[in-house]
């Protein structure tokens, strides 16, 4: 039986209060008051903006190193020192570079790991003041809300479903039943953040693929409260070389907050040869370094989590206008591959879709002949000459460090075309060679006071589901798990999750995929690194997911 | 404009939500000069007509008939529809309780109308009627009017209408008038069983002074049976960490941990548990800590108050024999 939804309208929908949702609604709100103070026709209202949510409150799957480039903030809100939660400015920025036993500063901090006029911030702590200033302007935040299907109309999108509320496991309706509203508007914008669960699906039915297909890495990350005059606030450092190896595309970052607190956390390019490879251990392993013990010892572990974050570039974009939608923020790709920094291109990009819609409700065309403006924008703005003297960086990478720094050495020199232009870049997934049968390693343990196993780190994530509900994490088809996978790859999935969602349990004489769902801390990782590409990361019922308070 | 409260009663007790709705239909009337008739369905319901006929409503239609003495979705459908095509009335009001969630929107769509449920409020805005329904969890509220021709549906929340405002009768009592109905026991596709309340929980692991708990190194559903004779000798309850309960081996409630119960129990007995921090946050308040578990590293040792490394196989009968020896 079909289901009779209730449905609404709104002039603009932005799914994902994120940085890039967030910015997005707020300069739209900023230039509507300043239209309608001008008393021009049509009418437009702030409140016929929505914006949704499937975290408990604002921030709650903010997730970031996080250093900021203040530029994009401080267009969006020019007087944002008075009141946005910064944390820290940027004092001191080093390059590291760790060898098991020892560690070197790099005498001149390279130019991409240089932070100066930078800002040390929580990712989660900007979002809910961001949060807080968009409702003052009267826009509708539905917290607690996730996107769960587009809706689909003329050469692109006319809004969206939410999730259904009160299914039980077996897909049966609860007492407490409701079914997802249908959102109709004008213009979507998917916020989605990394690897929106719409935003995959959207670019697929209208092939909006770029030259590359969209390329990944994890981040994985804790929040330490430690031991007094451990680290001075606002020194960071980025470290290179161990525990990866140079085939590998990765490092790790030492942020200091101010109150004793520091960030600390591993990126790794979610393309490497080793299926077995675990990221979240490599994580730990790393925090046994002299240097991190030495900051760690005696301190307390705070918080936990766990990002995966889109390295493509320039030339993985996808195009981000529609008939009645755009894309923004990390759904969009809007990420310096070389810096790895993505929060204030978020925000830029929010800013511009604002902009286009806004011309777009003034004339009363939201179809992508008007839209187009966002794109056109976006290439005469700082995103383009940002990203665009890195297009090839990450793909330099691909054979390994020592490769990478050559080629993106003469990129360098050269504006960014490098030797090759534009180099070509293959999907993550397809790097894992085959396992041959080699036995799988010991899982990591951790000694639980400096490094943890993953089921420790997950409850420091404060991620929390209703238990009663259908699986959000979709396999299309469980025998691959249980035949293929165990003899090709041995079942990566085991590895690569940072939460312990994925584990093969014994049944009969072989194995069989078993799915600890409410352990998701809704990475996304699972849908990217999967080597068949059958795992679907779907919305589960809003208000589970983690709770990233102070990342 | 004439309303209709549908009413309901249930094994001679009102569901309060009905005089709620009777206030909505006073002031409903009230703005649109309309006329109120109160209805109540069932068998032998004449002192609930009665006391229906004090309040302040135009008349009181009692709907009787053998075959409503209990509620069936099939039997109340046919039987009101006939009410309406009798009284044509202009609006239908229901309480919004679960009866009413099962048969109203059936109703309405059997005469192809809509319904608008689980309101809050109204509004007359010119010689609209504007029904007002929360949304998106009560964040926002929604306006909402009838479109096409009478009659109208739609339903209050439990709590939108204070029952206490309710208008006594002006003139001491309304007429109560008998509607006959006709229905034949083939109209009636579902025969009603036994009234069951539902067990919040079947058992309160909360209360439990003794607790025996299974983890992952129980291995297989069929095993459970020798946890379970642990507990038996004990006296006390069967409670499970997560991976079990997931599995489906034991049910929900007797999930400990952070995702289910919390408890602190006089004695608890980890048996096979490794004692993950999501499990060990919802015992480790227990006064007595026994655990056992093959791998001496497992990390329920450290909070355990006694432990035994050792195969849990070898120690649940040998338990349970030394228990059953113990009490005789």
């Amino acid at each position: 039986m079909a289901i009779q939804r209730e449905q609404l309208e709104a002039d603009v929908l932005i799914v994902g209060a994120g940085p890039a949702g967030l910015s997005c609604a707020l300069h739209l709100a900023n230039l509507i008051q300043i239209h309608k103070a001008s008393g021009a026709r049509p009418d437009l209202s702030a409140e016929n903006i929505y914006v949704l949510e499937k975290g408990r409150e604002l921030g709650a799957h903010q997730l970031s190193g996080a250093i900021m480039n203040p530029k994009a903030l401080a267009e969006l809100v020019p007087d944002f020192e008075k009141s946005a939660p910064l944390d820290t400015a940027v004092t001191d920025s080093a390059a590291l570079l760790f060898t098991q036993k020892s560690s070197y500063r790099f005498p001149i901090t390279p130019p991409p790991f240089n932070n100066a006029g930078n800002f040390v911030i929580s990712l989660n702590k900007l979002v809910k003041w961001m949060g807080g200033l968009v409702e003052a302007a009267g826009v509708n935040v539905f917290k607690e809300f996730g996107g769960a299907e587009l809706i689909y109309e003329g050469n692109g999108i006319g809004g969206v479903v939410t999730e259904d509320k009160g299914v039980d496991k077996n897909g049966k309706p609860k007492d407490n039943y409701t079914p997802g509203y249908e959102l109709r508007a004008k213009v979507t914008v998917l916020a989605e953040g990394t690897r929106g669960s719409l935003t995959k699906r959207l670019v697929a039915q209208k092939k909006l693929d770029n030259l590359n297909p969209q390329t990944y890495g994890i981040g994985i990350k804790e929040l330490w409260d430690v031991q007094p005059g451990k680290i001075k606030p606002g020194f960071v450092a980025h470290t290179l070389g161990w525990p990866l190896s140079t085939k590998m595309y990765g490092g790790g970052w030492i942020y200091g907050l101010s109150n004793n607190r520091v960030s600390i956390g591993l990126v790794i390019s979610l393309e490497y040869a080793d299926p077995r490879f675990d990221p979240h251990a490599a994580f730990q392993t790393w925090k046994a370094h002299p240097f991190v013990r030495n900051l760690l010892e005696g301190g307390k572990l705070v918080r936990y989590g766990a990002k995966s974050l889109p390295y493509g570039g320039w030339y993985a974009m996808p195009r981000n206008y529609v008939d009645g939608g755009l894309i923004v923020g990390d759904s969009g790709g809007f990420l310096d591959s070389q810096r790895l920094k993505g929060v204030h291109l978020a925000i830029k990009s929010g800013m511009l879709a604002a902009e286009a819609i806004f011309e777009a409700l003034k004339v009363g065309d939201t179809s992508e002949k008007t839209l187009k403006l966002y794109k056109e924008k976006i290439d005469h703005s700082y995103i383009k000459e940002e990203m665009w003297k890195v297009r090839n960086f990450h793909q330099s990478f691909h054979n390994g460090l020592v490769d990478g720094f050559v080629l993106s050495g003469i990129q360098q020199i050269t504006g960014g075309r490098g030797l090759i232009d534009p180099m070509h870049a293959r999907p993550g997934y397809e790097a894992y060679h085959h396992i041959h049968g080699r036995p799988a390693r010991e899982r990591f343990q951790g000694d639980g006071k400096l490094t943890f196993d993953r089921l420790t780190d997950v409850y420091h994530s404060g991620t929390r589901h209703e238990e009663d509900q259908p699986c959000h994490l979709k396999v299309l088809d469980l025998d691959i798990c249980a035949t293929r996978c165990v003899e090709e790859y041995g079942n990566p999935c085991q590895y690569f999750c940072p939460a312990a969602v994925y584990e093969m349990a014994k049944q009969g004489s072989g194995l069989r995929l078993k799915i600890n769902a409410a352990n998701c801390v809704h990475c996304k990782t699972c849908d990217i690194a999967d080597p068949y590409q059958i795992i679907d990361w779907t919305v589960p019922e809003g208000g589970g997911g983690p709770n990233y308070e102070g990342m | 404009m004439k309303i209709l409260v549908i009413t309901e009663q249930r094994q001679g007790k009102w569901n309060k939500t009905s005089f709620e709705t009777l206030v909505a239909a006073q002031q409903i009337a009230e703005a649109t000069s309309g006329t109120i008739s109160a209805v109540v369905v069932g068998k032998g319901v004449s002192a609930f007509a009665d006391e229906l006929a004090t309040k302040n409503v135009s008349e009181v239609l009692m709907v009787e008939h053998d075959l409503l003495e209990n509620y069936t979705p099939d039997g109340y459908c046919t039987a009101l529809k006939q009410i309406f095509e009798s009284t044509k009335p202009d609006l239908v009001l229901f309480p919004h309780t679960y009866q009413v969630r099962d048969f109203a929107p059936k109703l309405a769509a059997t005469l192809g109308k809509g319904m608008v449920g689980d309101c809050i409020g109204f509004r007359k805005e010119g010689d609209k009627l504007v029904f007002v329904r929360q949304m998106f969890q009560g964040k926002t509220a929604a306006d909402v009017t009838f479109i096409g021709a009478a009659p109208w549906f739609a339903s209050f929340q439990s709590g939108a209408f204070r029952a206490d405002s309710l208008a006594a009768h002006l003139g001491g009592k309304a007429p109560v008038n008998t509607a006959r109905v006709e229905l034949k026991p083939e109209d009636i596709r579902t025969k009603p069983l036994e009234l069951f309340k539902e067990a919040k929980s079947a058992v309160d692991l909360t209360q439990a002074p003794l607790i025996v708990a299974i983890g992952r190194g129980i291995k297989a559903p069929e095993n459970i049976a020798q946890a379970e004779a642990v507990a038996k000798a004990l006296g006390g309850e069967i409670a499970a960490s997560r991976p079990i309960c997931d599995e489906g081996w034991l049910p929900m409630e007797r999930q400990i941990g952070s995702s289910g119960q919390t408890v602190a129990p006089k004695l608890y007995l980890a048996l096979g548990i490794s004692g993950a921090i999501q499990h060990v946050v919802g015992m480790k308040g227990s006064r007595t800590i026994v655990a056992v578990n093959k791998d001496q590293n497992a990390p329920i040792f450290e909070i355990a108050d006694y432990g035994i490394v050792a195969d849990i196989f070898e120690i649940m009968p040998a338990l349970t024999d030394e228990l059953q020896k113990a009490k005789g």
